[in-house]
């Protein structure tokens, strides 16, 4: 194609959104190169709700975000990266062991009594603006709620990080980035669901070498 | 003196440089460099409008001291020119002192003690010379001093009854009949030494009440009730420049006990509108017993503000450093719903039993300090860098204790017993046992003693699991730690 210098300050504007082209978008490496290739933009986004799709809990979903949290916890002009309901106590010396400065970690608690609240907090988490990352477990979200957590998090430039039951496969969903991952004998397989102008597909990743030598196994 | 054989105490004395030219004072007048406003209230119970009355004088000058039972003392040299010189002041303070509700003469000099007693005897007293004042404080009698009965009784039998017959006296003589104390008095009134006060505290907390005509039982309209106190307290806040971290809020009843929901705050706070859509929050989640009486409004301790500007670039951006307002915000949002304990940061131990190695504390409002500081402890590397370099992640890896990957990213809260097959753990079915065990024997010393080995497994999912064995005889396994 000849290039058309007129047509590419076009399409520049930012409210002109091309298939898998997304360079306009903040991304955060994800630590794991082959995952980053898949990625749209070669990266988690910076702001926007992302679902990750875990088989069970613990298959390393939360493993798979850690060189993103780490590497926001250190960045220059780090803000918080919340942690709201999670299902066990987050280990600090674990987390402190993987690079992530705990200054910048809050974690928030929501009784069981109360209805929503996990939702509640995670969407005035995102909004406010004070965090870069925010993490939730919840049950069931709707699909009008979790278009409500995408806007907070464009809103407060957040990345929120929705962590569902493999089950959530079949509920539509309004998050920009879907993920699955499963456990293999050597670390998990990441399947991209959806993701807007990213590649479809599976990548397998082993998380325990790759998360810090940032060198996948295969792809 | 050249001459004069050297004394060993010579050394010792310390020499002050002679000024170079001495300042007589009866040839070219100096002005004073305190100058000090006396009130004396005449009414019997001036208490109370002399504490109000301190208060208001907070706005000539910081140094206001109360003298009881009916005397209040201000220096306002340095806030002379802002009143339009003495006369200015003095019209502007009796002003106050009317709005007071005081009838009060006052009375301007050098030195605190000798304003007051010139404002005692009542008569126009205004000396901005220190040279001035002796001969002024001379012809006035003794009996402003308030010293006591039979120290004056004596000093009139000796014929003295005035100030300046009392100050020719000779010192020595006056010290040893009269007491150390009445001359330091008198060196006081002079200006000879100087005369330290304290300070008035003005009070410190908010603390107010509002008795409603009706009583009320909706958490809004209890709420629009508590306007005018919150918008009081808004006032309060800002006349000293401060912000509170507590507030209590107190809902009274018919017969039931009072209700009362405690706001805690992160950060101090002055803004009427946070503070009121905070406690709407905490009002929402309050029971009330009973319809409500009457409101009141406590403020703990204010605490000093820091007021900084806005950004110029949002936080996120290039620049843009995060600002610690939004994170206090958000920790009080969150607190006013979920409850003051429900937020917390993390913070690291030291010592090597799993359930010691943390614990929850305040969580750090991200600050620049805090956000200068970040970076530190090189964690994963930064991003996108780190593909290039795969040796810096590794080194600072092993300056941590043990291996990252030999600790789990979740903590049980406490131990779950497995059942177990023929002494082999099991959960949802077998376990694979995977890598090294690790002893953790430690903790004799405080009686929270454990013997553990703990393993690394995968259960039948492919979930890798943090289990221990008891090292005491039941041997029982449990299960403390998901690697997520």
């Amino acid at each position: 194609m000849a290039f058309n210098p007129e047509l590419a300050r076009l399409l520049e504007h930012p409210a002109i959104w091309r298939g898998t082209s997304v360079a306009r978008t903040d991304v955060l490496s994800s630590g794991f190169l082959a995952l980053d290739e898949r990625l749209p933009g070669r990266g988690w986004p910076r702001n926007g709700l992302i679902e990750i799709l875990a088989s069970r809990f613990g298959v390393g979903e939360l493993s798979l975000l850690l060189p993103a949290l780490a590497a926001l916890t250190n960045a220059p002009m780090a803000r918080t990266s919340a942690w709201v309901a999670p299902p066990f106590e987050p280990f600090a010396p674990a987390l402190t062991a993987h690079g992530v400065v705990l200054e910048h970690v809050l974690v928030v608690r929501v009784p069981a009594a109360l209805r929503g609240g996990a939702l509640w907090a995670f969407e005035q988490s995102l909004a406010s603006g004070a965090c870069d990352l925010v993490m939730t477990w919840a049950k069931r979200p709707q699909p009008k709620e979790i278009r409500r957590l995408q806007l907070a998090a464009e809103r407060g430039r957040a990345l929120g990080v929705l962590f569902r039951p493999m089950q959530a496969l079949r509920e539509p969903s309004h998050a920009a980035l879907r993920v699955a991952i499963e456990p293999l004998t050597h670390g998990v397989r990441v399947n991209l669901l959806k993701s807007k102008g990213g590649v479809r597909g599976s990548v397998e990743l082993d998380l325990a070498a790759a998360a810090h030598d940032l060198t996948p196994v295969r792809s | 003196m050249a001459s004069r054989p050297l004394r060993h105490s010579d050394a010792q004395v310390i020499r002050l440089p002679t000024p170079l030219r001495s300042v007589d004072a009866r040839r070219e007048p100096v002005e004073a460099a305190e100058l000090w406003v006396g009130v004396h209230a005449g009414a019997v119970n001036a208490a109370a409008a002399l504490e109000k009355l301190a208060t208001r004088a907070q706005k000539y000058t910081p140094r206001v001291s109360l003298v009881p039972p009916d005397g209040l003392v201000l220096e306002v040299q340095g806030s002379l020119h802002l009143f339009n010189g003495v006369d200015g002041l003095l019209r502007s303070f009796a002003e106050d002192c009317r709005t007071a509700g005081l009838e009060s003469a006052l009375a301007l000099a050098p030195t605190p003690l000798a304003a007051l007693v010139a404002a005692r005897v009542g008569a126009p007293f205004v000396v901005t010379n220190k040279a001035q004042l002796t001969g002024r404080l001379t012809s006035m009698s003794l009996a402003p001093l308030r010293w006591p009965e039979d120290v004056i009784e004596r000093l009139a039998r000796m014929g003295v009854r005035t100030i300046g017959q009392t100050l020719r006296l000779p010192r020595a003589g006056f010290a040893r009949r009269f007491g150390p104390a009445h001359l330091a008095e008198l060196d006081r009134l002079t200006g000879r030494n100087a005369d330290l006060r304290h300070r008035f505290q003005p009070r410190e907390r908010f603390r107010r009440r509002r008795e409603l005509t009706y009583e009320m039982e909706n958490n809004a309209t209890i709420l629009a009730a508590l306007a005018p106190l919150l918008t009081d307290l808004g006032r309060f806040l800002q006349t000293r420049q401060v912000g509170i971290t507590e507030l209590e809020c107190r809902l009274r009843h018919r017969h039931a006990p009072p209700s009362v929901c405690v706001l805690r705050l992160a950060a101090p706070l002055a803004d009427v509108p946070r503070l009121t859509e905070l406690l709407g929050e905490r009002l929402n989640a309050l029971v009330l017993p009973e319809p409500v009486r009457s409101l009141e409004l406590r403020s703990g301790l204010p605490v000093l503000r820091e007021l900084n500007s806005n950004p110029l670039w949002q936080p996120g951006e290039y620049g843009g450093r995060a600002a610690g307002s939004e994170s206090s915000q958000l920790i009080e949002r969150l607190r006013a719903r979920l409850g003051h304990e429900a937020v917390y940061g993390l913070q690291v131990l030291q010592g090597h039993r799993p359930e010691r190695a943390w614990s929850m504390c305040e969580p750090s409002i991200a600050d620049a300090a805090a956000s200068a500081r970040g970076g530190h402890g090189g964690g994963a590397g930064a991003r996108g860098t780190a593909s290039a370099n795969t040796r810096g992640p590794r080194s600072s890896r092993a300056a941590t204790p043990w291996d990252a990957f030999r600790r789990p990213l979740w903590l049980l809260p406490a131990p779950q017993q497995l059942d177990e097959l023929d002494g082999v753990p099991r959960r949802l079915g077998s376990l694979r046992f995977f890598g090294e065990v690790e002893r953790i024997e430690t903790g004799w010393w405080d009686g929270g003693e454990i013997g553990r080995d703990y393993y690394t497994v995968f259960d039948i999912y492919g979930v890798q699991l943090w289990i221990f064995r008891e090292r005491a005889t039941p041997h029982r396994w449990f299960l403390h730690g998901v690697f997520g």
